[in-house]
């Protein structure tokens, strides 16, 4: 009975020892740390960040963080990725999240022995910083990497961490709304990295209950009454974007709709989780509480 | 006895001639640069032989094939159902193999280890899908004896709903990681091809293209009408057998591999009785000659117009075919 | 060698289509069977023809019941001209004939195939459309590239091997040169060797083209034989229900 115990703790232990190995692996330095590809949006990002943009010879769709990258060669949608078209950059080093694909993509240009990282992603502040670091760690910058984030992120991240850890004032409720699908809006469970945003800026989501995005119904929201609507947008046109969703019945009704609490962002610097997400949840948090 | 005429014989051969240049030239043009050229005469660089045997080769060879299969499984369905608007679609077998690789996607991950990552079992269960739709299909119309052909049309319908209803649910409890995948289906792709992906998949479509072009003669005298084919002495139930089935492997093994590309199989038989005629041992084999050009063509434009992004081959065929299915309304209407 | 037809019955959802129908088809003989509409004329000859599988009875062609002759070689020993469907597709006519061409067929190695093909269609009065699209033809012209169609699928008459051609109302709605040419064709078939039945409508036609004549009402045989045995005037004006006498001088029906 006992040995049993003792075998799973160890089966367990074993098991989360290789797990942390494997990404230990992940972010080995590179053979070759210039002419990279990039999919995924917060990679471009934290190319940026690092003033390392020069090492990157083409980007996917979802990378639009600077202006400066609409310059840069596109290789199309990330789930969808040309093995040839990638290949045609000839890069060195391919960095990714787990949204790169399709998986036979993937294998084909792993074969032809292109280095192809898929960069692990938390959705959470030392997620970001870690996400960073890595990144750095491949392409072998490490100690200027944490002088950048020593200056520029930890701070941020830390006051974040007030606002997560507070325990002197009520908490807000929010919630966050991807889309309009027909007219269900489609909202952030657990899980999402929406709900990742909004534990960074310590609120609740009241849509916790389900996991992943799902459509909800007029009378959930009203139900739910959250303190805030927070909504990423693709487009930056605050104010008929306010009117149009303080007009629409489905948020008249609640609290926060009759308030006027929306909180746009771009949705890449919100749920890209890149540099820009621990800002925008610094920004969003003190707008939500700064009201009081 | 001969049924196709001298005419009829020299567009085959001359599609085969064109297929040929054309496999050539998709062969040649990519995002990366390495020509048809260069991999007889020159040497190549490592990168170049790969790109250009592990990664080009295999992707132009399966589009030639889906384009066959699906155009070939076109003629057969418009044969069989005496409807020149039938399409694959129609009878429920490509969203019964999306159908499978969307269960797949979404529910197998919790049932089979490291299943995601298997390039194996996705096609798998693509196949097992269009047979689930296969078998249903041939137990509501109680083996495909029951009269009347629209009885059969009904059932596919029921069958497409019912596949939709299950797709939509699937999507619904996925959670995002797991929508990934599922784009693809819809638009089609032939990107991350490899020979032993295909391999088998091409033995089968080659050994139900023998099968359904064994019957081509007996698709022109369905053409009378089913009572009429009967006193001809056709064997009607084995032959709605013969093409249901074939049509199902070679259109579920080719949605499996490469999404649901549309517009193909309609518009392509057309073509083809513009061209040649419309009698089935020449349909047949020009349907799969012209398909297969066309969707080799198709995917050269789908990697190479906005290159080095790539477009989804399913855009392709619809812009081309859209135009041709209105003009082919106009053309009916007319007569 | 013939059909015997051993009390056929046939009915669907309880409502008697057939019942307890018999007869023969013999060799060299036009056998026409006529009655009103809905007496099961055409249904008989689908059982006949295994269209339709009859709820008791038999159907016995050349000594062997037609349940266990296979569907190919029932093709050979019989073919049927009745009401066709639209053709989707633009076939030459040339191309419908040829559909009659049975791979199963004897003589289909001796070669006579492009002969034979001029003979139909000259014999039918088509030679002239063979390169044209059937879609583009008349409605009797089409009826007519049936008929050769038929013709050609009972090509091939031999001493051991009985066939017969089936016809369902042949002549309705041709012109009357085509409906002669039909009518002689079929007698030359007769005298050929050929089993002929036919479900005719027209009265007159069938007293003077027929060598034997079933009268049919209701699913059930009224009377078979002779033409001049069955066009009795009360059998006549029973079955019809109209008052009707047959001036068997000039061969036509007369009414009141």
């Amino acid at each position: 009975m006992y040995y049993r115990i003792l075998m799973l703790h160890l089966f367990l232990f074993v098991n989360s020892l290789l797990a942390e190995i494997s990404v230990l692996s992940i972010c080995n330095i590179a053979n070759n740390t210039s002419d990279i590809v990039v999919a995924g949006g917060s990679i471009t990002e934290i190319l940026y960040f690092l003033n390392e943009e020069d090492r990157i010879l083409g980007i996917d769709v979802t990378s639009n963080f600077p202006k400066q990258t609409s310059e840069l060669p596109s290789i199309g949608y990330v789930r969808s990725l040309s093995t040839e078209g990638i290949l045609s950059l000839n890069p060195k080093l391919i960095l990714g999240e787990n949204d790169m694909g399709p998986p036979l993509v993937l294998d084909q240009i792993r074969e032809v022995g292109v280095d192809l990282r898929i960069i692990p992603e938390e959705q959470t502040a030392m997620g970001i910083i870690d996400k960073i670091s890595c990144v750095a760690s491949i392409i072998g910058i490490q100690d200027k990497a944490q002088e950048e984030i020593k200056d520029k992120l930890m701070p941020k991240v830390k006051y974040l961490k007030t606002f997560q850890d507070n325990k002197i004032f009520k908490r807000k409720r929010v919630m966050l709304i991807l889309s309009m699908q027909g007219t269900s809006p489609i909202v952030a469970g657990s899980g999402t990295s929406g709900d990742g945003f909004i534990k960074m800026t310590g609120a609740i989501n009241v849509f916790e209950s389900f996991e992943g995005w799902k459509p909800v119904s007029e009378e959930a929201i009203i139900d739910s009454d959250p303190d805030y609507f927070i909504i990423p947008s693709r487009d930056m046109h605050k104010g008929s974007d306010v009117k149009s969703l303080t007009s629409n019945p489905i948020f008249k009704n609640t609290k926060a709709g009759s308030k006027e609490n929306f909180i746009f962002e771009d949705s890449m610097a919100m749920l890209g989780f890149g540099p820009r997400t621990i800002i925008t949840a610094l920004k969003v948090a003190k707008e939500m509480y700064q009201q009081d | 006895m001969k049924y196709v005429n001298s005419y009829q014989m020299f567009i085959v051969y001359s599609s085969i001639l064109i297929l040929l240049v054309v496999l050539g030239l998709a062969l040649s043009f990519g995002s990366y640069k390495v020509t048809f050229i260069d991999y007889l005469y020159s040497d190549m660089s490592k990168v170049q032989e790969s790109v250009f045997t592990k990664i080009r080769f295999p992707r132009v060879l399966l589009s030639a094939f889906v384009g066959a299969s699906l155009a070939t499984s076109g003629a057969c369905l418009q044969g069989l159902f005496r409807n020149p608007l039938a399409d694959p679609g129609l009878i429920g077998v490509s969203a019964g193999a999306a159908l499978g690789a969307t269960s797949f996607i979404v529910l197998g991950s919790n049932f089979i280890q490291g299943s995601v990552t298997n390039p194996y079992l996705l096609p798998l269960s693509s196949i097992c899908g269009s047979a689930f739709v296969i078998s249903a299909l041939f137990f509501i119309t109680r083996g495909f004896g029951k009269e009347g052909i629209t009885y059969l049309l009904l059932a596919g319908i029921a069958v497409n709903a019912f596949s939709g209803v299950g797709i939509g649910i699937l999507t619904y409890i996925s959670d995002d990681s797991e929508l990934r995948g599922l784009t693809f289906w819809t638009m089609g792709s032939f990107g991350g091809a490899t020979i032993s992906m295909i391999g088998p998949a091409l033995l089968f479509i080659i050994f139900s293209f023998i099968w359904i072009i064994k019957e081509a003669r007996k698709l022109d005298i369905l053409q009378l009408g089913e009572s009429e084919a009967y006193r001809l002495g056709i064997d009607i139930k084995k032959l709605r057998f013969s093409v249901i089935v074939s049509s199902a492997i070679i259109v579920g093994i080719s949605v499996s591999l490469s999404g649901m590309i549309g517009f193909v199989g309609l518009v392509v038989p057309h073509l083809a009785r513009i061209l040649g005629g419309v009698n089935h041992s020449f349909l047949l084999p020009s349907s799969a000659l012209m398909g297969a050009i066309l969707m080799v063509l198709a995917d050269l434009f789908a990697r190479t117009m906005i290159k080095p992004a790539e477009l989804p081959v399913g855009l392709i065929t619809s812009a081309i075919g859209s135009p041709f299915f209105l003009w082919l309304i106009f053309r009916i209407r007319k007569s | 060698m013939t059909i015997e037809v051993n009390r056929i019955s046939y009915g669907i959802n309880n409502f008697s289509i057939l019942r307890d129908v018999s007869l023969e088809i013999k060799g060299g003989e036009i056998l026409s069977i006529i009655g009103p509409n809905g007496s099961g004329k055409s249904t008989l000859m689908k059982v006949l023809a295994g269209d339709i599988i009859p709820d008791s009875g038999s159907v016995i062609i050349n000594g062997k019941n037609l349940n266990d002759i296979e569907i190919s070689s029932r093709a050979i020993v019989r073919s049927m001209m009745s009401q066709t469907q639209n053709i989707v597709y633009d076939f030459d006519v040339r191309e419908i004939i040829e559909m009659g061409w049975l791979e199963s067929s004897i003589d289909q190695a001796n070669g006579h195939f492009e002969n034979t093909i001029k003979l139909i269609s000259n014999e039918c009065g088509i030679d002239h459309l063979l390169k044209r699209k059937f879609n583009s033809l008349s409605g009797g012209e089409q009826r007519m590239v049936h008929f050769a169609r038929t013709l050609l699928q009972s090509n091939g008459l031999q001493k051991n091997l009985q066939k017969y051609i089936f016809f369902d109302e042949p002549t309705a709605n041709l012109d009357i040169k085509r409906e002669l040419n039909i009518l002689n064709v079929i007698r030359k078939k007769a005298k050929e060797g050929y089993g002929i039945f036919v479900v005719l409508h027209d009265l007159n036609l069938a007293y003077n083209f027929s060598d034997r004549i079933i009268l049919i009402k209701d699913g059930k045989i009224s009377k078979m034989g002779d033409p001049n045995d069955v066009f009795d005037d009360e059998i006549l004006s029973e079955v019809y229900e109209v008052p009707v006498y047959f001036d068997k001088d000039i061969g036509r029906i007369k009414y009141y």
